[in-house]
């Protein structure tokens, strides 16, 4: 890399980075010539903390808890966050996964009002049997709304085919009956474990300085509250839970998921060698995507991911398809060559290339800047350490890790199948 | 600040200054009249345009090459504008000061664009067989797959019954019974044609605009130029209310209610539009999301949207199947009441910040400042900066929002619901 080039990257992700006494982790990249300011609030707390013990109480959640707190947060004894911040102008939001929590705002005015709101609303949580009843209404039919998504379901049955007993099995919602167990000490004892500021980052991107938001957060007197958390995951065997799931939708075609469980890995090369992998295996670079295209045998939405969390990691392959059993096994094939034969030099490089790209563009905007900040809190590592990561890699990296990883005996194949009487 | 400029007849530069970002972009956008007998040709075309063109026609290669350029991203796509029909080339990608070697990436990203725009990859004067067969193919599929997406499935069945045989109801993606019909020579004939005829706005974020403009100048040469006239804005009559129910294998049912305001919008109302928008359902402090779905918890999700080309407003919804006639009517009552009962100050100034806000922060992205533009070039009046408009927005009172708000009929609800309702309703 040139030395101008190498100042110009450097910039592009330079971030200041302070812990405060109480444990927050604040991030802030100031972006000048920018209007707005993205900010994001967000905790080591998801979909798949379903058992803990918080200072020596043990505790045990049905589904569904982290998102449905979610939505509590935005409800406090003076109002709803969303009136409050109607007043500042901001456009607020909140989003849950399978671990962690974000709450976050844009705003091009009245900043430090905004954050004076975003870093009040999670610290003073405020439930009641009323209030919560209200909200298991409203869950309730954004469950059932992603019950209709063939893409959502396929996913939910992969994750329930690839594991026996892991968090991930179940929906980030949960289903209507296992948040009508919710209580109000539920949620206070999740509070109590993680939403304490040693779990929590503040990542801010755009119009601001730092000065401005650690003025914030002073101003918001966040307390230490040094909580001993012992998070409990539940023994996992490496085999998947099951090999072959199908059912039924309405749909005009079947859906294919295969998915491949792995022994959970680590580090920013492991995380990049497995993102570059499903790009390798069937990316709008290989023939093979190309063999799948032109005969027709996939739509241009078919593709692998990659997930790692706490105890779990796989890898996806999902797309619609009329001949899903044809798919599966040029699939299985596919993996196999590039086992034996090594991963195509060209098309790594070119990975490695558009790789170094999209970091860039994360840090274009706003709203990408502080979710790259935020990300890197929860990764545990800087936007440096990828960049760095990624410039070493090498194919011989990648043609080891394949040796391991995508097995067919740990795989599992779920299909929709279009629901034929239907259609009478 | 946006820089317009025409070059040749029907054809116009547009330059936005992008220093602060990280990357550039250059789109070509072709509007021409929408037409229900080639609207299958203008599916088929982006998808073939996308596979490559002269230099690099092969759609696998030309991916390689975009990740050879730091991952740069091309699309090709088309859009319904009202009557108009728009076929939209874009490129983005990173500037030259990071390239690792030094590269001009800006010149390469202009050469694919008007490379896919003007220069497309032909066999004997016309576009590949096995191209065109292949993307007819992949044309036919998404069109089957509609039914999978409900909340999508349902705005579009409802659309078809507000715009019935209108310019505006054209199906973007076309037609299934008449994709048969489109070949190499009568795909290569809709491409030409669009060259002929259609509005071209080239913009640059970012992009040395002198180059494209050279490029484009150079490449218009070789056209025989007829730019045709567009309808900028239409209405669709009011109507008695017309409702249609479907039955579906589905969980949640999807509820879609548009109505026509009756007569085309001018470019200066748009700002009480904005307005009312977020007043009745538009936002998070809308009647619609505050008292339907908070307060009633009648739906998941209850919006409004307007389309200024065609005046119409759309609330759609995702609702229980047993309460589908209850959330119909809450909306109405929704409506009645910001046209007949009390909106207070605070809704309104909440709203209007949050629309403010919304413009301040245009400039914050490529996509945001090119969305905004293009769409005030497309409104037909005098563009006006994110600035200029929330001048204007703040001098829109109570009583324009409610005189906007009573200029909507009621046209059409759709509701694509469960089988065996009686069975399973709650």
């Amino acid at each position: 890399m040139q030395n101008n080039t190498m100042q110009a990257v450097q910039a592009a992700v330079a971030c200041d980075k302070i812990q405060l006494e109480n444990g927050l982790t604040v991030l802030v990249r100031s972006m000048p010539g920018y209007s707005g300011v993205h900010a994001i609030y967000g905790t080591k707390f998801g979909a798949i903390d379903m058992e803990f013990e918080v200072n020596g109480k043990h505790v045990t959640l049905p589904a569904g808890v982290a998102h449905f707190l979610e939505h509590k947060m935005f409800e406090s004894e003076d109002g709803d966050a969303f009136s409050k911040y109607a007043k500042t102008g901001a456009s607020a939001n909140a989003y849950t996964s399978f671990d962690k929590t974000c709450y976050l705002f844009t705003a091009t005015q009245q900043i430090d009002e905004s954050l004076d709101i975003l870093l009040g609303m999670v610290n003073k949580p405020y439930f009641t049997e009323a209030t919560i009843e209200k909200e298991q209404g409203i869950i309730g039919q954004e469950i059932k709304m992603y019950d209709d998504s063939p893409e959502w379901r396929i996913m939910t049955a992969l994750f329930g085919s690839l594991y026996h007993n892991h968090p991930i099995r179940n929906d980030i919602a949960g289903t209507v009956e296992s948040i009508a167990q919710i209580t109000p000490e539920m949620l206070y004892d999740c509070c109590k474990a993680f939403y304490n500021p040693g779990n929590m980052v503040l990542a801010v991107a755009g119009n601001i300085t730092t000065e401005q938001v650690l003025a914030a957060c002073e101003r918001a007197n966040l307390p230490a509250q040094p909580a001993t958390v012992k998070r409990i995951q539940p023994q996992e065997p490496e085999t998947v839970a099951r090999e072959r799931y199908e059912f039924k939708m309405q749909l005009s075609k079947p859906c294919l998921g295969l998915g491949f469980k792995e022994t959970p890995i680590e580090g920013a090369k492991a995380e990049i060698i497995c993102d570059m992998l499903t790009e390798l295996i069937c990316g709008g670079m290989t023939e093979f995507y190309r063999t799948l295209y032109d005969q027709g045998l996939v739509n241009p939405g078919f593709g692998g991911e990659f997930l790692v969390l706490d105890g779990c990691c796989c890898f996806l392959f999902t797309g619609e398809t009329s001949e899903p059993e044809t798919v599966r096994e040029m699939l299985l094939q596919r993996i196999e060559t590039l086992r034996q034969n090594g991963v195509d030099e060209e098309i790594f490089t070119l990975c490695k290339n558009q790789s170094y790209g999209e970091m860039l563009q994360e840090m274009e905007n706003i709203e990408d800047s502080a979710t790259a900040l935020a990300g890197s809190f929860f990764r545990g590592r800087s936007l440096t350490e990828d960049i760095e990561a990624l410039a070493s890699l090498t194919k011989e990296e990648v043609d080891a890790a394949l040796q391991g990883m995508l097995q067919p005996q740990r795989s599992t194949t779920v299909i929709i199948w279009p629901n034929k009487e239907e259609d009478a | 600040m946006l820089q317009r400029e025409q070059i040749a007849p029907g054809v116009h530069l547009n330059t936005i200054p992008a220093d602060k970002f990280n990357r550039c972009r250059i789109s070509l956008h072709f509007r021409f009249p929408a037409s229900k007998e080639k609207a299958t040709n203008h599916a088929v075309l982006p998808l073939v345009l996308e596979r490559g063109y002269a230099d690099c026609p092969d759609m696998t290669q030309l991916s390689r090459k975009l990740a050879r350029l730091y991952g740069a991203a091309l699309s090709v796509e088309t859009s319904m504008q009202g009557a108009s029909r728009i076929l939209s080339i874009s490129i983005t990608g990173i500037k030259d000061q990071y390239a690792l070697a030094g590269e001009n990436l800006t010149a390469e990203y202009a050469a694919i664009a008007l490379g896919v725009a003007f220069d497309p990859y032909f066999e004997n004067g016309c576009f590949s067989e096995e191209a065109v067969t292949i993307e007819k193919d992949t044309l036919a599929r998404q069109l089957q797959s509609e039914i999978n997406d409900k909340r999508l499935y349902c705005v579009r069945q409802a659309r078809r019954k507000f715009f019935g045989d209108s310019p505006a109801g054209v199906e973007r993606d076309g037609y299934l019974a008449d994709l048969p019909a489109v070949t190499p020579k009568t795909l290569t004939e809709a491409y030409q044609e669009l060259l002929q005829t259609a509005q071209l706005d080239v913009i640059c974020l970012g992009a040395d605009q002198s180059v494209v403009c050279d490029m484009i100048l150079q490449k218009l040469q070789k056209i025989d130029r007829k730019p045709a006239e567009l309808t900028l804005r239409m209405a669709m009559p009011a109507q008695e209310v017309q409702r249609f129910e479907e039955k579906l294998d589905l969980v949640q049912a999807k509820l879609c209610m548009l109505f026509t305001w009756n007569q085309c919008v001018e470019p200066e109302q748009m700002n009480a539009f904005r307005l009312a928008m977020s007043l009745y359902g538009g936002s998070v402090t809308s009647r619609l999301f505050l008292n339907v779905r908070e307060k009633q918890s009648l739906c998941y999700y209850c919006g409004s949207r307007f389309v200024s080309p065609t005046a119409f407003m759309m609330v759609d919804s995702g609702v229980e199947p047993a309460n589908a006639q209850k959330a119909e009517a809450a909306i109405l009552h929704e409506l009645n009441q910001l046209i007949t009962g009390p909106i207070t100050k605070e809704e309104l100034e909440d709203c209007r910040r949050g629309i403010l806000s919304g413009m301040a922060s245009v400039g914050d992205s490529l996509a945001s400042l090119e969305n905004w533009y293009y769409n005030e070039i497309l409104r037909g009046g005098q563009v006006q900066t994110p600035e200029q408009s929330a001048e204007d927005l703040r001098k829109v009172t109570e009583e324009d929002v409610r005189r906007i708000l009573a200029g909507f009929h009621h046209s059409v609800s759709y509701l694509v619901t469960k089988k065996e309702e009686a069975d399973h309703a709650e």
